[in-house]
């Protein structure tokens, strides 16, 4: 782990300027100052049509200054961390204290050190023709297991942020989070007809991920079921029982349930579940969680972006509402501790309350009894295009894939369809829950107003009544 | 502003990059400012500053290309930066067919970055006495007429007020040299409501224009309640067949995957189902499209695309005839075929109704117009999550909207959804309206379409 010293040095500062510009923060009298510095080195390739032909960095550097008076936010950010600079940015985000507002009493967290993504080897030690032939052995791996494979694209990208955090209760963070994305696309053809599929693996962790079991794994991925995908066609539509297969379902929980659980759609009065804390929302026996300490998982965090340490956040207990995500405003308004929710995309954000890696625990019936239990509905495996409206609780999302389920039996494949419902419900309507949880490690981002990775599980889950929109 | 020395660093970075090996280069450098102020339930709530630069480097060295960017460009290491890049690209692949445009094809008239009268001179990085007024004359809190027989609560209203500008300098190292200047004043409300049994619902509107003195906030607030409380108690309605009239707030849903299927790159990696379109009548007669790019004084317009090429007003599809694909440097070279831009600025739809001659008119064609002529069936006002295809263009959307009959809207619906193909619903188009919203990038008016398969 490195020093406080390397990041003073990295971002080209001292203690005293950091203590000054904090000053200046609060020099209209802010309940809460803190200042977020991020230097972020990022790296791509891309191959395409055989060839690495396209690859590049970039980089990206600055501070972001926020203050707080109550629950009311000024944000300023520089692209450089001069101390005039710095100071300017300062002066701008002190503004909000002038306007009329109740304090708010911000209080110190305990420090927590984890290390839950240690790096074996740096991104940023890394030459380009170390990966490429990675890119090219898994070309042709894929075009080796499927000979209806026309085209394949690979892309591989990482990024390491070095990251420091400092505030008006005094608290200095700082950490390395690194990431690595390998995203494989192919495009089939058959009998006429064109697919195509597409797999990804996404971990904050070191060059180490680049390896051949995660190009056997991903050039699996993307040809299993392919014969199903060509096949398939679209169900006739209507109300019926739904069957989500564990993993990638968990998409589903994140948007049409997570975001109502985020405590400032909760303070603005906006969200479904505001008010309903202590309250049922899902039948008994379910877990919801909001988890930050999963070891190298995309949405974990040593800790938020308000320097508070990352947590496990249990948001549904045994079927009743026991927490909402909270960032250190909402905590402040609701008098409890931030649940390490605080996240933003870059410097360029203020942090707002956003999931980590969401998922309901696992259940106890089994997959196949699951199944079984339905005599007409759909199985799906693949949701993408998920869209909900907060203050309702209705989503839509979009199958990629999945099967007919008649008599118990998975029959007849199907894809492009929507299913759509009202989250809350949606919950209440849970029939069963599997013992197979399974958190999906693609390159899932969230993108309420700002980009931040995330990820997200699910074991099977039966929901009786959701619309599916067909022939 | 970008400066003049921001201007030469970007200059001296193409000689920089030449003497350290490429064989050609370009370099695009953005700036911008953006300050906002969010108002809660009245009150102030956020305020933010941001302003920033950086500079991208696309570099093309023994037939390799990369692309590289950084925010630190007045540092000392930007030469070892360039090094860098240029390292990096002679590892990559060779591929012959990247190379910067033909000089002959950029842009020669975007000296200023202003032609297009873009940029408000009315725009003030230090008006923030003037931005705050504005914010909190945008926000209603306490001026919403109070709910007739207290259907409805308003539970918050957030207002957010922004002024902009973005300034972008492009350069090659060919001798093309192009800038593009716009400044932006947006206000955006969003209202929730719950009524009388608890069930919330909300309401957004928005406006943006360029100009400081064109934007109209009075109203925002008070359309954005409307549109809440215009969706309280929907119904479910039965699926099956209906014609289908879509709001020119949200009708461009319907169009972008035509944009995108028409994208040289898309076809070339066999992603289109509008591979094999080009010259071909594959949609209704009433689908024209045009790319009004140059239009001065409107959002979206530009001189050049992000590879300096010159735009020019011009017809996509006309009558349902595909006439042009976007192809890029790169595609075209790869694809042989001649090159056009790298994307639409400004799409605009020609009105249309079914069964008339629009051409020789200055006709306008209303929502209202449109709602009468269909009759009955669907006002979509908004979409909710959903796919189109790229491959088959076999699509399934959730909408959100009313049901209509004999021309006037009756009841909102719930939980609805539309399938259908896309190439198929183009062909099932009725009307095409004249009332995009003048705020709008893409210029896509109220849209009818008939036998639209609707699931609920």
């Amino acid at each position: 782990m490195n020093t406080a010293q390397y990041y003073l040095d990295t971002f080209r500062t001292t203690m005293q300027d950091i203590k000054a510009v904090t000053q200046t923060a609060l020099s209209k009298g802010g309940d809460f100052a803190d200042l977020y510095f991020e230097y972020t080195t990022y790296f791509n390739l891309l191959l395409k049509d055989g060839v690495v032909s396209s690859g590049g960095f970039h980089t990206d550097y600055g501070v972001g200054i926020r203050v707080l008076k109550g629950e009311k936010t000024g944000y300023a950010y520089s692209e450089n961390t001069r101390l005039d600079d710095m100071i300017s940015a300062a002066k701008a985000a002190s503004v909000i204290a002038c306007c009329e507002a109740k304090s708010n009493r911000y209080s110190p967290v305990p420090d927590r050190r984890l290390d839950l993504y240690p790096m074996g080897r740096n991104w940023r030690d890394m030459s380009a023709d170390s990966f490429l032939p990675f890119l090219k052995s898994l070309e042709t791996k894929m075009f080796h297991r499927d000979n209806r494979i026309v085209k394949v694209i690979v892309r591989l990208s990482d990024s390491v942020s070095d990251v420091m955090m400092y505030n008006s209760l005094g608290e200095l963070t700082f950490e390395t989070r690194p990431m690595g994305s390998i995203t494989v696309t192919a495009v089939f053809q058959h009998n006429g007809k064109t697919e195509n599929n597409t797999a990804s693996r996404s971990f904050r962790t070191g060059a180490e991920l680049v390896s051949d079991e995660i190009a056997d794994l991903l050039a699996e991925e993307v040809v299993r079921d392919m014969d199903a995908r060509f096949e398939a066609l679209r169900p006739e539509g209507g109300q019926m029982s739904v069957v989500m297969g564990a993993g990638a379902s968990g998409i589903l929980l994140h948007e049409a349930m997570g975001h109502a659980f985020e405590a400032d759609f909760n303070r603005k009065g906006q969200s479904i579940f505001s008010g309903k804390m202590g309250k049922r929302v899902c039948p008994e026996g379910v877990n919801v969680v909001d988890d930050g300490t999963l070891l190298n998982n995309r949405g974990s965090g040593n800790y938020d972006d308000e320097g508070v340490p990352g947590q496990k956040t249990y948001m549904v207990t045994d079927g009743i509402l026991t927490s909402y995500l909270h960032d250190r405003i909402s905590a402040s308004y609701y008098g409890v501790p931030s649940t390490g929710n605080g996240r933003r995309e870059n410097f360029r954000y203020n942090p707002i309350p956003r999931m980590r890696a969401t998922y309901m625990e696992s259940g106890t019936a089994d997959p196949e009894g699951i199944i079984s239990s339905v005599s007409h509905g759909i199985y799906v495996d693949q949701f993408s295009n998920g869209q909900v409206k907060i203050g309702e609780g209705d989503f839509t999302f979009f199958v990629k894939s999945g099967y007919l389920i008649e008599n118990g039996r998975l029959t007849a494949p199907i894809k492009d369809i929507n299913v759509i419902g009202n989250g809350p419900q949606a919950l209440s309507d849970i029939v069963a829950v599997g013992n197979d949880l399974k958190i999906d490690n693609g390159t899932w981002t969230c993108g309420k107003e700002q980009s931040v990775p995330v990820s997200c599980g699910m074991p099977t889950v039966l929901v009786k009544n959701l619309i599916i929109g067909g022939e | 502003m970008i400066t003049e020395n921001e201007i030469n660093i970007a200059r001296k970075c193409i000689e920089l990059s030449l003497q350290k090996g490429a064989d050609s280069a370009r370099i695009s450098l953005n700036k911008s400012v953006s300050d906002s102020i969010t108002i809660l339930n009245g009150q102030t709530d956020k305020i933010s500053h941001a302003a920033d630069r950086s500079m991208y480097f696309y570099i093309f060295s023994q037939g390799k290309y990369g692309t590289f960017s950084t925010n630190r460009i007045e540092d000392d290491d930007i030469e070892s930066f360039v090094e860098n890049a240029i390292k990096m690209v002679r590892l990559l692949g060779e591929d012959a067919c990247r190379r910067l445009p033909e000089k002959e094809r950029t842009a020669s008239d975007a000296v200023t970055g202003t032609e297009l009268g873009l940029y408000d001179e009315n725009y003030r990085e230090d008006g923030s006495q003037s931005r705050m007024e504005r914010a909190q004359r945008l926000s209603a809190w306490d001026r919403h007429p109070a709910s007739i027989n207290k259907a409805y609560d308003i539970i918050s209203e957030e207002c957010e007020y922004t002024e902009s500008y973005d300034d972008t300098f492009l350069i090659d190292s060919q001798g093309f040299e192009g800038r593009h200047t716009e400044t932006c004043f947006s206000a955006f409300t969003e209202i929730t409501i719950s009524d009388s049994k608890g069930n919330k619902y909300s309401g957004f509107w928005w406006e943006n224009t360029p100009f400081y003195d064109r934007l109209d906030i009075d109203g925002i607030s008070g359309t954005a309640l409307k549109r809440a409380v215009s969706q309280i108690d929907p119904k479910r309605r039965r699926g099956g067949k209906y014609r289908m009239v879509v709001d020119s707030g949200t009708a461009s849903r319907l169009v972008s995957p035509i944009i995108t299927a028409l994208n040289a790159s898309s076809i070339q990696q066999k992603m289109s189902f509008l591979d094999g379109s080009a010259g071909r009548k594959v949609f209704s007669e009433g689908f024209s499209l045009m790319d009004m790019a140059r239009t001065p004084g409107k959002a979206g317009s530009r001189l050049y695309d992000t590879e300096g090429v010159a735009t020019k007003d011009t017809a996509i599809i006309e009558k349902g005839v595909v006439k042009q694909y976007f192809v890029n440097t790169y595609m075209s070279h790869k694809m042989g075929i001649e090159p056009t831009v790298e994307d639409i600025s400004r799409p605009c739809l020609v009105p249309y109704i079914k069964g008339e001659d629009l051409s020789n008119t200055e006709k306008e064609v209303s929502l209202k117009d449109i709602l009468k002529l269909c009759g009955n069936g669907i006002y979509v006002t908004g979409f909710n999550g959903g796919n189109c295809n790229p491959v088959t263009g076999d699509f399934s959307y959730g909408v959100e909207g009313f049901a209509f009959s004999r021309g006037k809207i009756t009841h909102p619906v719930r939980e609805m959804l539309i399938t259908g193909n896309i190439i198929e619903l183009w062909n099932s188009l009725v009307a095409v309206g004249s009332d995009a919203r003048e705020c709008s990038r893409w210029q896509i008016p109220t849209l009818a379409f008939e036998g639209v398969s609707f699931s609920a």
